[in-house]
């Protein structure tokens, strides 16, 4: 399926001047929000108002003033219909550790109104999906962080919603845990024909699953985009590997007037015209330097993101300044 | 077979097995994303959910909210506890003991009601706040340890139903033990001594008035071990406020009483207020100096004052992070 054919055009979430207030702090301010159907990241710094927009779409808190739907129904009234359609796994812990994995998932879908026969057959279908079918007479006191957070996808996706809304799914998960759950959550949007809101500091998640961002910061939404279409926005950089003395490299590429990020070896230099490269080389021959390798830089999600926060005056130098040990895995 | 028993060599028809060139290997595991085109049931349903949850968790320990094997034996205990009464009154009929130390000790009358519910020893020294305390423990403090909130306000629940339900849940599993025992205990007499109309005109308004009392007293440590829970992340904190605030107030109001000769000070105390109560509606003397609206009052006040506490706390229950 491809994505024109996933996104189609009427909206699942639409805001306009969403606003919510805790006593004087505001929490978010004017949210204009157009979201369709497919995969969409909300990125944001902690503390930007990414939980709190989520509990305004599940309709849980009043908003102060504007308006929204979600589904069709409207966040202000009609906050249970909302929550019967959708999925929502949480960030946080939020499964009773002396119950069976089958049990868990069967009551969060007797929780939505299944009946206990089709809650406990649905259970097993989206614990063999999630990847649990042999661990699903396991306490899950006894399961690992990756499974922890297949439960809880398994719980989101028990009565089949047509939006699910991710609150940093991979969350302490090694390499091949995050992988999984990544492409299980491609698989519910391109197999399933189900939309999938997540949030991430992850960047290269965002990247790999969503196909348009929402970029929140202190309660404003800053960018609402495609992919695609900001990769497009970003300058265009050289990347290349200098050896033999990368500062006066950097000194002579100064001198010339080019901007420049070096981190080591690494040099990226922005390009402003069709001389940029012939101007790289002559810098190379000046500072007699080798330039072991030179390529195009190809931006990503996390450039993108420290290029917004960066014109938002944000003090942020990249996503790990905005991870917590939680969203490591202590590590 | 022919090789076997036959006259031939078996190799009239031979044909050799090989291996298939290529091995079938199976499918380990194929992810497929299965939709699911039910209907979701009513709001009764969701509610009935969490109803079972918790009480069916008293009686197995599968599938349900878990129950630790140590907390239901002593449900288990202080339930046959509070059914010693019955054989007494069967051995009361069988040895036709008519106005003996049986007859008096367990026999129907104002008092045994009374005590039956309102006693303070055993029942409400070392039984029925021993009960509340180990059922209350965790029912929502578990919520806040886990997170579990989350699975609940995350769907179509709402906060009145999730405290309505737990609620509910902790006053039938009290009102099984307390108000069901005396109902066999009362049923039980009447069965043992074989009593008929007349006998029954003349104790139920009796045993209707303890009821009263014992579903008050169901509802009053429901909603003070609630409250209790929903402050707290941990069990064992409910529990022993719990016990605490039983024990407590009945201690001071006790050293008080002694000290000051005055009862005015019961009125703080949970169990003298009900058993206060009690006495008043069984019709038996009081053993209270200050008036019974008082403690009327004051049952109404400590509901109250719980219930709230329970409403805010549960209302401050978060769904994205607790």
């Amino acid at each position: 399926m491809s994505d024109e054919e996933l996104l189609g055009d009427t909206p699942i979430i639409s805001t306009r001047g969403l606003r919510k207030m805790y006593g004087p702090h505001l929490a978010l301010d004017d949210i204009n929000l157009e979201i369709k159907k497919g995969a969409i990241g909300i990125l944001g710094p902690n503390g930007a108002g990414k939980s709190t927009l989520f509990k305004c779409l599940l309709g849980l808190i009043t908003t102060t003033s504007g308006e929204g739907t979600v589904l069709g129904h409207d966040i202000r009234t009609q906050g249970e219909m909302i929550r019967s359609r959708i999925g929502y796994m949480p960030e946080y812990n939020a499964l009773d550790p002396n119950l069976f994995a089958i049990d868990q998932v069967r009551y969060s879908g007797e929780l939505l109104g299944m009946n206990t026969k089709h809650a406990t057959q649905r259970a097993h279908e989206v614990l063999e999906y999630v990847g649990l079918k042999d661990q699903r007479y396991r306490k899950i006191e006894t399961f690992s962080t990756g499974m922890l957070q297949a439960t809880k996808l398994a719980c989101a996706l028990i009565h089949d919603p047509d939006i699910l809304i991710c609150d940093e799914p991979t969350n302490g998960l090694d390499q091949r845990a995050r992988s999984f759950m990544l492409q299980t959550l491609n698989r519910t949007v391109r197999e399933g024909n189900r939309s999938v809101l997540m949030s991430s500091h992850v960047m290269d998640d965002v990247q790999d699953l969503c196909q348009s961002i929402v970029m929140i910061h202190k309660g404003r939404i800053v960018v609402q985009r495609s992919i695609e279409e900001l990769v497009e926005q970003v300058d265009k950089e050289v990347e290349m590997v200098i050896w033999g003395g990368a500062s006066k490299m950097e000194y002579e590429l100064n001198s010339m007037g080019l901007e420049l990020r070096r981190l080591g070896r690494v040099i990226r230099v922005k390009v402003t015209s069709e001389k940029t490269i012939d101007q790289i080389l002559q810098a190379a021959v000046s500072a007699g330097v080798q330039v072991r390798q030179m390529k195009e830089y190809e931006p990503d999600l996390e450039d993108i993101f420290l290029l917004v926060m960066d014109k938002l005056g944000s003090q942020i130098k990249g996503t790990g300044d905005l991870m917590t040990p939680e969203h490591t895995g202590g590590v | 077979m022919e090789a076997a028993f036959g006259s031939g060599d078996g190799d009239d028809e031979a044909t050799a097995v090989v291996a298939r060139s290529q091995a079938s290997l199976g499918q380990v595991f194929e992810q497929k994303y299965r939709p699911w085109d039910g209907d979701l049931g009513p709001r009764w349903m969701r509610n009935y959910a969490i109803f079972r949850h918790h009480v069916y968790g008293v009686f197995t320990g599968k599938g349900h909210r878990q129950y630790h094997p140590m907390v239901r034996l002593l449900i288990l205990i202080i339930f046959l506890a509070s059914l010693t009464p019955i054989p007494m009154l069967f051995l009361s009929s069988f040895i036709g003991d008519q106005g003996g130390l049986f007859e008096k000790m367990w026999g129907i009358n104002r008092y045994n009601l009374w005590g039956q519910v309102l006693g303070y020893f055993p029942r409400n020294l070392c039984m029925w706040p021993l009960l509340t305390a180990v059922i209350v423990g965790g029912m929502i403090s578990d919520d806040r340890q886990h997170g579990t909130s989350a699975i609940y306000f995350s769907r179509p629940v709402s906060r009145l139903d999730y405290t309505a339900m737990k609620y509910l849940s902790v006053a039938i599993i009290l009102g099984f033990v307390i108000v069901f025992s005396y109902f066999a205990y009362y049923t039980s007499a009447i069965v043992f001594k074989s009593e008929g109309w007349a006998y029954l005109a003349d104790t139920l308004p009796i045993f209707f008035g303890g009821m009263l009392a014992g579903i008050i007293l169901v509802i009053t440590y429901t909603s003070i071990g609630l409250a209790l829970s929903s402050i707290s992340r941990s069990r064992f904190f409910a529990a022993i406020g719990f016990l605490s605030i039983i024990y407590g107030t009945k201690l001071v109001s006790l050293l008080v009483e002694l000290q000051f000769e005055t009862t005015f000070m019961y009125a703080l105390s949970p169990y003298d207020c009900l058993a206060h109560l009690g006495q008043f509606l069984l019709g038996i003397p009081s053993n209270y100096e200050h008036p019974v609206s008082i403690s009327a009052v004051s049952i109404l006040a400590m509901n109250s004052l719980a219930v709230w506490l329970l409403v805010s706390r549960v209302t401050s229950l978060e769904v994205t992070r607790e």
